[in-house]
């Protein structure tokens, strides 16, 4: 999601876009089986023990994810948004909550895979309308805040 | 991951508000008075107030009693720690889904070999 004028992403966001190189239905297995998701998901030195897996809208995704220093965390994923092949909406964390959607889209022997996690806040999750923007005013005010960072943190 | 606490959440509840971003952004520059901060928004004091006492509740803020002047001023600290945690999802992502690129190299050459294996059978048969 990109602001049309400026081309910039959107700021109250978090996007990413890969392209891979593999069939749409290979990578959509590796996001909704548990065997391939703990191959491959959280960063390098992470690793991922599945307690519960119900993939469907409402269902959950319970895991743990074990960090290189020992430390465990715990960690919920609530599916929303199902459409085999093409896109996986879910909700994830409390406080504060991420709402992620992935696009696959078939590029023939490629795929495009499109992320956008939106923060939310609790008050955000309780209202429809999307007029909050914490990611926004955080870099925002973090832009101006820099200076201001160094000297007194 | 779940590196999050209430205490982030209510710096990003207290950043949800156009309002209190011009606050936090106004006091970047220097220490304020509850005055200063209400006349450029053309705002009722008690209405600066209640922006205020959000922040404050964040942490975000401070506000100082010094006779008749009571400046508020900007505290850095949990708006360092949003952004950390912001910067650590960011990481998250782009490792994991380097991680799932290797992965599927791994899926595609075994795909590869399995086909390979299941046709020289099948020539074994044929033969």
């Amino acid at each position: 999601m990109t602001n049309a004028a400026t081309g910039a992403p959107e700021p109250r966001e978090i996007s990413n876009e890969k392209i891979f190189d593999a069939p749409r239905e290979l990578v959509w297995n590796a996001w909704t089986d548990p065997e391939h998701i703990k191959q491959w998901w959280g960063p390098i030195g992470f690793t991922t023990t599945t307690k519960h897996f119900d993939f469907q809208p409402g269902g959950q995704w319970l895991h743990t994810m074990h960090g290189p220093d020992g430390t465990d965390y715990p960690n919920e994923i609530t599916y929303k948004v199902i459409e085999k092949p093409s896109r996986i909406e879910y909700e994830h964390g409390n406080c504060p909550l991420f709402y992620t959607t992935v696009i696959f889209e078939d590029l023939g022997d490629k795929t495009r895979l499109s992320m956008r996690m939106l923060f939310r806040s609790q008050e955000e999750r309780d209202d429809t309308a999307e007029k909050y923007g914490a990611i926004e005013g955080l870099e925002q005010t973090l832009g101006r805040l820099e200076e201001f960072l160094a000297s007194n943190s | 991951m779940q590196t999050t606490n209430d205490k982030l959440s209510s710096t990003f509840s207290a950043l949800a508000d156009p309002t209190r971003r011009a606050i936090l952004a106004r006091l970047t520059s220097g220490e304020a008075s509850v005055s200063e901060l209400a006349k450029p928004m053309k705002m009722t004091m008690p209405a600066v107030t209640k922006h205020l006492k959000v922040l404050q509740r964040a942490g975000l803020i401070r506000q100082e009693r010094r006779a008749q002047w009571r400046p508020c001023y900007l505290v850095a600290a949990p708006l360092k720690e949003a952004s950390d945690w912001v910067d650590q999802y960011r990481k998250f992502w782009e490792e994991s889904l380097n991680r799932l690129e290797d992965y599927l190299k791994v899926l595609q050459a075994q795909k590869v070999s399995e086909s390979v294996s299941k046709k020289s059978k099948r020539k074994k048969k044929d033969d």
